[in-house]
């Protein structure tokens, strides 16, 4: 027990150094930091009001109106920030890949996966969160719901577990590189899917759609389940702290077997220029 | 120090035709070919040997030496390190080594040099007292404090490679791994760089496994040498021995008053250039004395001195077999 | 043009390597499809017609949108930022070759192949799955392959132009993602602008963005009178001549710039 706390700490120390080193390689390019301030808050911000706009046309989405809406897609936001933050490099694993950058994490010694996402942590993922935190802001008081504490701590914990979801979704896309040795970025069609998938509800898909969401690619616990929870929306569904610890637990899993696909991929890792 | 056992490692190549109906082709059919880049490689590396891996291009030297250092999982056989396997607990045996390779880096590119340090004392868990004393010891020998505060991309490869090595050091592991490590480097980098190897290997008893092209390292570092090509061991002993064992021979080197050269039944002349002529002989077939006195008989000579096999001729004969 | 010729042919071969990569696409690509088709189904429920659109030739749409943007993939952007980066391009410049001529057709190059490995496998896809997206009116058809070559230049210029940032800022990533939103939301390639408020769609009018997508569309499942086509091809047109202006101008001042400067 005193070892596992010991290495949790080891982790966590490092982490430290390698956000500070994040920020230090930030500051030494400040027009990027203009560039993505300008680029990420206008795609959520023209994002949504294409939203709006569609619901003005066609009136409420399945039932959905404006108000659960806006706080749909302001979670959804949320956790695609997180997951830029930590789990972007998925999405460039093939490069890594076929340039060999993973020699560097296997001659040392913690964790490659670790390694590989947090030696290239992005902090320009920040940029991300803003859109996403005054969406869901806008969202909470525009659907009515009754902020509390336990409300908050629901909110944070499926946040947690949506943002393992889509991060092991990106660590099982990227890992297929290590079999294929090629360096596809998905990263354009991988958002683009989860866009459609969890900014609006997923009941308004046909059921064999929303079955494989739901049990395959469980896309559907990123956002809809949650929200569907948090706001009393039926669909069989217990409100409370239950959703809530599905939901993290979903994502425990699918981080599990993507951790466990990634390392499979990294005993066929050939290095570069064999 | 380290154990290889049986080592093997294959690839599977996809076969891929000319031209653009080669590439409409590969679309659909799956030609694949398995290559053996190494071949059931055994050998035990002592503690505090400097070993130098020389092979041609391709030969399986980068393959096996990134086995050995835990990047690439072997087809079969084993690798152990301070008598564990590295395969099976990569985590605990990286502790005990480090990596340079010459064409890449591992310094942090964008921000000054000390912050990179500052990281790996991190990873590795290393003492403020270890680390300053360490980066003392690395000072004396590389002069590498003045380099701290620079930012890596502003650096000569020369300075970087400094960088890599001292970065490598830090945690002072017991085995370091150089795959061609003065590739590209002029000659005042190679020399300090050769310096430093030698020094760490005497001072801290590191064991030392490179790879590399250039026979200045070999010259200067390797006490043993270990000869690859197509993936299978074709000598390991120290330089004298196996230059005795493969390269037998030596050359007298006769200068004539003309261009005319006579030849010899016992040896063969391998170059002749104006006045003066190359003759190869074998050690044990007869000796320099023989030749200049059969020689000299013919006609008369003005000059005469005898050459040793060295290792451009070892490696001539290792590559071409 | 012979030189031309051979970059397009060397271009086709080397995309033709990564036979993962394109079935990964095809896959990726119809699962977008069908999901918007769906989008589109479950929005349409128990309405027909939308902005005089109606839910059949909106599925069309989604089909034809997804095989035009197979011909609106450009790399021209990454390959100018790629080039100042690596201080290379003075010397590409100096070539006996015109830089931004390479890049188009390496860009020709690569679509000549998506054409095979994406354009087809999607639309056929899309014709068994969806929906067999018949043309409107087929009379309209030499208006809609003049208004896909225009998008595809007015695509392309749009993309060189941000491309050519890379002089500016160095590192120009961000302003290409700034690039790509503006087309992937403003040019009706995921949801048309006439289903935006009019003041937003009547501004929207005068970018040049839904002149990429949304009017050979547009033709493609007839909405509106041919008057009203006609009228918008000729705002692509003039925005096709306004960005070749810029285009030259932009180019002409970086050459100047890069060879008093030597990059």
């Amino acid at each position: 027990m005193s070892k596992l706390f010991d290495t949790l700490r080891h982790y966590l120390d490092v982490t430290g150094q390698e956000i500070k080193i994040a920020f230090m390689t930030m500051i030494e390019y400040p027009s990027n930091i203009v560039g993505w301030l300008i680029s990420n808050p206008l795609q959520f911000i023209m994002g949504f009001a294409i939203i709006k706009f569609v619901v003005e046309s066609f009136g409420e989405i399945n039932g959905w109106n404006y108000g659960q809406l806006a706080f749909l897609y302001g979670l959804s936001v949320i956790s695609h920030a997180l997951s830029m933050i930590f789990f972007v490099q998925g999405w460039f694993m093939g490069w890594f890949v076929i340039e060999g950058d993973f020699d560097r994490y296997l001659t040392r010694p913690l964790g490659v996966m670790y390694q590989f996402f947090f030696t290239n942590i992005n902090i320009f993922g920040i940029t991300d969160l803003i859109p996403g935190v005054i969406v869901f802001i806008y969202g909470c008081a525009k659907s009515g719901v009754q902020v509390s504490f336990l409300f908050m701590v629901q909110v944070i914990i499926m946040l947690i577990g949506a943002t393992l979801i889509r991060g092991g979704i990106y660590i099982f896309l990227g890992s297929t590189s290590f079999h294929t040795r090629s360096a596809v970025d998905f990263g354009q069609y991988t958002q683009e899917i989860m866009d459609k998938t969890t900014m609006y509800p997923l009941s308004m898909y046909p059921e064999s759609m929303q079955f494989i969401l739901t049990y395959l690619i469980p896309v559907g616990w990123v956002s809809f389940y949650p929200v569907s929870s948090l706001l009393g929306i039926d669909n069989g569904l217990s409100g409370g702290m239950t959703t809530a610890f599905i939901t993290l637990a979903v994502g425990l899993l699918v981080m599990f077997l993507a951790g466990a696909y990634f390392n499979l991929g990294l005993k066929k890792y050939e290095s570069a220029g064999n | 120090m380290i154990d290889v056992k049986n080592l093997n490692k294959d690839y599977t190549v996809k076969q891929k035709g000319a031209g653009l109906s080669g590439a409409l082709k590969g679309l659909v059919t799956r030609n694949t070919e398995v290559v053996h880049a190494v071949k059931n490689l055994s050998f035990h590396i002592d503690e505090g040997e400097i070993v130098g891996f020389i092979g041609p291009n391709g030969a399986g030297k980068s393959t096996t030496i990134k086995m050995m250092s835990g990047i690439l999982t072997p087809t079969s056989g084993s690798v152990l390190i301070g008598g564990e396997d590295i395969t099976k607990h990569r985590k605990e045996v990286v502790r005990n080594i480090g990596v340079v390779f010459g064409q890449r880096t591992q310094l942090n590119w964008d921000i000054r040099l000390g912050e990179t340090f500052e990281l790996l004392k991190h990873i590795y868990r290393i003492k403020q007292t270890d680390y300053d004393k360490t980066l003392d010891v690395m000072n004396d020998i590389l002069g590498i404090k003045e380099l701290i505060d620079k930012p890596v991309r502003q650096m000569s490869l020369g300075q970087r490679v400094k960088g890599d090595l001292v970065a490598s050091m830090l945690h002072s592991p017991k085995v370091l791994f150089l795959d061609e490590p003065t590739i590209g480097l002029d000659v005042s980098s190679k020399y300090s760089l050769r310096t430093f190897i030698k020094e760490i290997n005497k001072v801290k008893k590191t064991t030392i496994v490179l790879t590399t092209h250039d026979l200045g390292d070999i010259q200067e570092l390797c006490e043993r040498l270990i000869i690859i090509n197509h993936g299978v061991m074709m000598e390991d002993g120290n330089l004298k021995e196996i230059t005795e064992r493969i390269a037998p021979y030596k050359t007298l080197v006769v200068e004539y008053y003309d261009e005319e050269a006579p030849e010899h039944d016992k040896c063969e002349i391998i170059a002749h250039e104006g006045n003066v002529a190359r003759y190869r002989f074998t050690k044990s077939e007869t000796t320099a004395a023989d030749i200049i006195a059969d020689l000299s008989t013919q006609k008369s000579l003005k000059d005469i001195s005898i050459e040793e096999a060295g290792i451009d001729d070892i490696i001539k004969i290792a590559y071409g077999s | 043009m012979k030189k031309y010729l051979y970059i397009i042919k060397t271009q086709i071969i080397k995309s033709m390597a990564y036979e993962f990569n394109v079935y990964g696409n095809i896959i990726m690509q119809t699962i977008i499809m069908i999901t918007s088709a769906y989008f589109w189904r479950a929005l349409y429920t128990g309405r027909s017609v939308v902005d005089g659109v109606d839910v059949g030739s909106m599925q069309i749409y989604i089909i034809i949108s997804s095989v035009l943007s197979v011909l609106l993939i450009t790399n021209v952007e990454r390959r100018i930022g790629r080039s100042v980066e690596k201080g290379t391009v003075a010397t590409d410049m100096m070539k006996p070759i015109s830089l931004f001529g390479m890049f188009l057709a390496e860009d020709i190059g690569s679509i000549i192949a998506l054409i095979f490995q994406n354009m087809l496998p999607i639309l056929l896809i899309g014709s068994l799955m969806i929906k067999i997206p018949v043309m409107a009116d087929i009379s309209d058809l030499p208006m809609f392959v003049i208004a896909v070559l225009e998008s595809f230049l007015i695509n392309w210029l749009i993309a060189a132009l941000f491309g050519m940032t890379a002089f500016t800022t160095i590192n120009n990533d961000a302003l290409i993602q700034v690039k790509k939103h503006l087309i992937r939301l403003l040019s009706g390639s995921i949801i048309p602008i006439w289903f935006f408020p009019e003041s937003v769609s009547n501004v929207l009018s005068a970018l040049p963005f839904v002149y990429i997508y949304q009017l050979p569309l547009s033709i493609y499942i007839g909405r509106g009178d041919r008057a009203e086509m006609i009228s918008q091809m000729r705002i692509q047109f003039i925005w096709l001549v306004i960005l070749s202006v810029l285009f030259f101008y932009v180019q002409r001042r970086i050459t100047r710039k890069v060879m008093v400067q030597g990059g």
